[in-house]
């Protein structure tokens, strides 16, 4: 297939008008897709580290709440209280404040008050159990002194409270408590001495503490949090956390690996990860912050908020959509414009072509549109360009008919040469084999046509030759019958001769009339001819017998004393 | 045509038995991190021109399973512990194999040789497996609060350290220690005794600080409540960690012995060139293979004592015990807090 300059033209246009479109549009997109995933990232951490506040401002309600049930108004004289009744009433006290408090808050899962003593014995325990909310007491109550909320807690002063790490809770008889992943919040509890002689420890379900911290973030955000080691606590994978407890450990920093920057306590407080998921749709970007509970020195978390990377590139790509579509349409446009211009350039230079091609078939010279521009200057040339292409033809035409007249024809006689005379003797001999005439052929030769030239000149000579064959013209049908086949010798033919006696009455007439004088420049010369005749079809077939049969006849005249004729009419059939 | 014929059947038998010697040059293996480290089965696979295929399990149910696909026809050779051993020996899926045919056992310490008191290993006569690496549950005390080591396993239950005991939080290995404090066997508690070592294990409780579950905790707590003694649940790479952390601890066998795990070669009933198999045991026991073992996991080789290990260690291999199920279950009241006497429903 070939391709018109107009295609071509068109093609380049229509590139040079993409190819901006479309680089300016992937140059926005990635800068636009950078800048959402920054925006992405920041509004990541912005929000984990809301959270992260919020959760502090929970962990501290959860101590106040703490605080509050420590100073109660019988609290602090339990721990020397001798008598039993008196005893077992501000426990029943107690124990009402504890389930007003369990009541309030879903969240808590038990509450309880620990001896210092007695490995730890419960004093007062109640416990979550689904909707209820139930009492423990008696031998059901447990010994704890070897759990760290229990022996970390008794070395805080009164009135300091002690966040623990989250654990799972195993801890048996626990109700709704049971297999939950736990948050111990523990203050000790001292009588009117200061003497530590209990603690008071409120479990949190740490599930429903973050499920109501979670309500607020947009749902495709995930949460994340890691004990101060990594060990995954809160993970969109339910089955992660908490691997430390069936022996196995998951790490946050295993799947985030710029984590392990947070763990180290000389290294930042937040940071930005991307999970090291293989496919870059499936990775996540998250933000992940320290947080510490009181200072430094105390355990922390790491509390994180992941969100699936195709989630903000799939912003991104709305706008990408967008600026794929902006970048087609005017792609579209710019080859459409291609179009129209290259139309235009290509219409008066195909008009142009139609005009040459027209010329050079039928050379006729067609208008055109006239135009003022460049391209108009070149029709313009073209148009002086056909006119002297035509004028040159028509010299060309003419001097080609004066070279053809000149081939044909004596120049000196204007009588018909050598060669015309053989053709026009050949049609003429088609002519009458066809239609069964006859012809009659003349051979005319001067008599001492070689003395006179010697005598007066060649241009004399000249002059007698012009004038035979005026004479000789003159006496024949046409023009056309009479030639000179060179020098002196001319020759006369007839067409459809009907009766010989016609030839005679020629010749006698043609005789008569050489034996007039002539005048030619001033001087008064007498020319005789001797002429031969031969007869088509009686002497010959072709030109060249028919020729030779005239010219033998008109020798034997010559023999016979010159200015004669010689033919034979009795000689026919 | 008959030429063609030809040819293609023989380059049909080369190329088949390029496959079949291919296949016979891999020596699939089963084994636990850090037993077959890349470097380590390189020099292996140079110097017997053979492809060798790691495949690491980090737990005994893992371990269970691999094998138990395809009756054992996916591996030559496997390590695991005695216990399990035993348990893959009663299901068919190993063959026995002549230590004598293994020229490095002879390098081996006697006491893994002596394969008559290794437990587990030794099935109606045969031989199937050969100790590789192993770890004892001994005891780390603070030197600076004891002056003498601590000599027996009674000192969890010394009532001066109390507060200051570390144990670890597992019922299994607690009901051995409970048991073997007592005098009993350690895997075989008979049912009327559970009642004492039960009590016995309240008594452990109203002894310690706290059951640590993490060697990290446990360095800690270590630490921040001056403890003296730690049950080390994580052996010898218990005792380096809490050493590289700064603190000044000794690590002693108690006179009753110490739980211990060993980890064995074995061959897979199904392997396809047992030789082979034989020749990776026999590179496993090379001094610098069994000293880098130690070196990067500071787990005891079989080839050298442990360092500062008394002579008279005595190690007492984990054994399948009368009922898992029934220790966990009281375990979990027990460090519940639960107040003696302890009732069993059953």
């Amino acid at each position: 297939m070939r391709f018109g300059i107009s295609f071509k033209l068109g093609c380049l246009m229509a590139l040079f008008g993409m190819l901006p479109t479309g680089l300016a549009g992937y140059y926005i997109y990635n800068s636009s897709r950078e800048m959402l995933l920054h925006a992405a990232e920041r509004d990541l951490l912005t929000s984990v580290q809301v959270l992260g506040r919020n959760l502090h401002a929970s962990l501290r309600n959860i101590s106040l709440d703490a605080a509050v049930l420590t100073n109660g108004p019988q609290v602090h004289d339990l721990g020397d209280m001798a008598d039993a009744n008196e005893r077992t009433h501000a426990e029943n006290d107690l124990a009402e404040s504890f389930r007003a408090m369990l009541l309030a808050h879903p969240d808590y899962m038990q509450i309880r008050l620990i001896s210092a003593t007695d490995h730890g014995l419960e004093l007062v325990r109640e416990d979550r159990d689904g909707r209820r909310i139930v009492r423990v007491e008696g031998n059901d109550l447990q010994e704890k002194a070897h759990y760290a909320y229990v022996f970390e807690t008794l070395r805080l002063a009164p009135g300091e409270v002690r966040i623990s790490p989250i654990v799972i809770n195993h801890e048996q008889g626990a109700h709704s408590g049971l297999g939950k992943p736990t948050l111990h919040v523990s203050t000790p509890v001292a009588d009117a001495g200061g003497k530590v002689f209990a603690l008071l420890v409120i479990n949190v379900d740490l599930d429903q503490l973050f499920s109501q911290l979670q309500s607020d973030l947009p749902k495709e955000y995930q949460v994340y949090l890691s004990n101060r080691w990594g060990d995954l606590l809160v993970h969109p994978d339910h089955r992660r956390t908490f691997g430390f407890d069936q022996g196995r450990r998951l790490f946050l920093q295993d799947e985030f690996p710029d984590v392990s920057r947070l763990l180290n306590e000389t290294g930042p407080n937040s940071l930005i990860s991307r999970s090291v998921e293989q496919s870059q749709q499936d990775r996540l970007v998250a933000a992940f912050v320290r947080l510490s509970h009181n200072g430094a020195s105390e355990p922390f978390v790491v509390l994180g908020l992941g969100q699936p990377q195709s989630h903000v590139l799939a912003q991104a790509s709305r706008a990408g959509t967008n600026i794929a579509q902006i970048a087609l349409l005017f792609s579209l446009l710019a080859v459409l414009a291609a179009f129209i211009a290259s139309r235009t350039l290509i219409r008066p230079l195909r008009s142009m072509t139609d005009a040459v091609e027209l010329f050079s078939r039928e050379r006729r010279i067609s208008e055109l549109p006239p135009r003022d521009d460049e391209l108009g200057l070149l029709a313009r040339r073209f148009q002086s360009m056909k006119q002297e292409i035509l004028g040159q033809l028509d010299d060309l035409t003419c001097s080609r008919a004066a070279f053809e007249h000149l081939a044909r024809h004596d120049p000196l006689t204007e009588l018909p040469n050598r060669r015309r005379c053989f053709e026009l003797l050949e049609q003429a001999l088609v002519a009458a084999r066809e239609n069964g005439h006859k012809m009659a052929l003349l051979f005319v030769d001067l008599d001492h046509f070689k003395e006179m030239n010697d005598q007066y000149g060649h241009r004399f000579g000249d002059l007698v030759l012009q004038a035979v064959a005026k004479l000789l013209t003159s006496a024949s049908d046409g023009a056309d019958c009479v030639a000179r086949l060179g020098g002196d010798e001319f020759v006369i033919f007839f067409n459809d001769v009907k009766a010989p006696q016609k030839i005679v009455v020629l010749l006698e007439k043609l005789h008569q009339c050489f034996q007039l004088p002539l005048f030619i420049d001033g001087h008064r010369v007498q020319i005789h001819a001797s002429m031969g005749v031969s007869l088509f079809p009686r002497d010959g077939d072709d030109i060249g017998a028919l020729i030779q049969h005239a010219d033998h006849a008109m020798y034997k005249a010559k023999s016979a004393g010159r200015n004669r004729y010689s033919f034979e009419v009795l000689e026919e059939e | 045509m008959k030429y063609l014929c030809a040819l293609w059947f023989m380059f049909c038998a080369v190329f088949a038995s390029m496959q079949a010697s291919g296949a016979e040059q891999t020596l699939r293996v089963l084994a636990w991190p850090g037993y077959a480290d890349s470097d380590l089965v390189e020099v292996f696979q140079k110097r017997y021109k053979v492809k060798v295929e790691i495949t690491l399990v980090g737990s005994d149910e893992v371990l269970r399973s691999k094998l138990a696909e395809n009756r054992g026809g996916d591996f030559d050779v496997i390590a695991a512990n005695t216990a399990e051993i035993h348990n893959y020996v009663n299901q068919g899926l190993l063959q026995p194999l002549h230590p004598e045919h293994i020229a490095n056992t002879a390098r081996q310490l006697p006491r893994f040789r002596d394969y008559s008191r290794i437990p587990d290993i030794v099935v109606d006569g045969e031989i199937y497996a050969v100790p590789y690496v192993w770890s004892d549950m001994g005891l780390i005390y603070d030197r600076k609060q004891f002056s003498q080591p601590p000599g027996s396993i009674e000192s969890m239950w010394d009532p001066r350290f109390q507060g200051r005991v570390l144990a670890f939080n597992t019922g299994n290995h607690n009901f051995s220690i409970a048991s073997l404090a007592l005098g009993g066997d350690p895997f075989q508690i008979k049912a009327a005794d559970f009642p004492q070592v039960t009590d016995k294990l309240i008594a452990l409780r109203r002894n310690v600080l706290t059951f640590y579950s993490l060697p990290e905790e446990a360095a800690e707590l270590f630490r921040s409540h001056s403890v003296a003694l730690i049950f080390a649940n994580y052996g010898r790479q218990q005792l380096k960690q809490l050493r590289d952390a700064g603190v000044d601890v000794g690590y002693v066998v108690p006179r009753e012995g110490a739980l211990a795990w060993l980890d064995c070669w074995a061959v897979s009933k199904r392997a396809r060139d047992p030789a082979l198999a034989n020749l990776w045991i026999n590179y496993m026991l090379e001094p610098e293979v069994s000293k880098a073992l130690t070196e990067r996991q500071d787990l005891s080789n079989t080839l050298q004592e442990p360092k500062d290990a008394s002579p008279s260690s005595r190690l007492i291999w984990l054994r399948p015990v009368e009922d898992d199920q029934r220790r966990a279950a009281l375990w979990q009241r027990i460090v519940s807090g639960e107040r003696p006497p302890l009732r069993e429903q059953r």
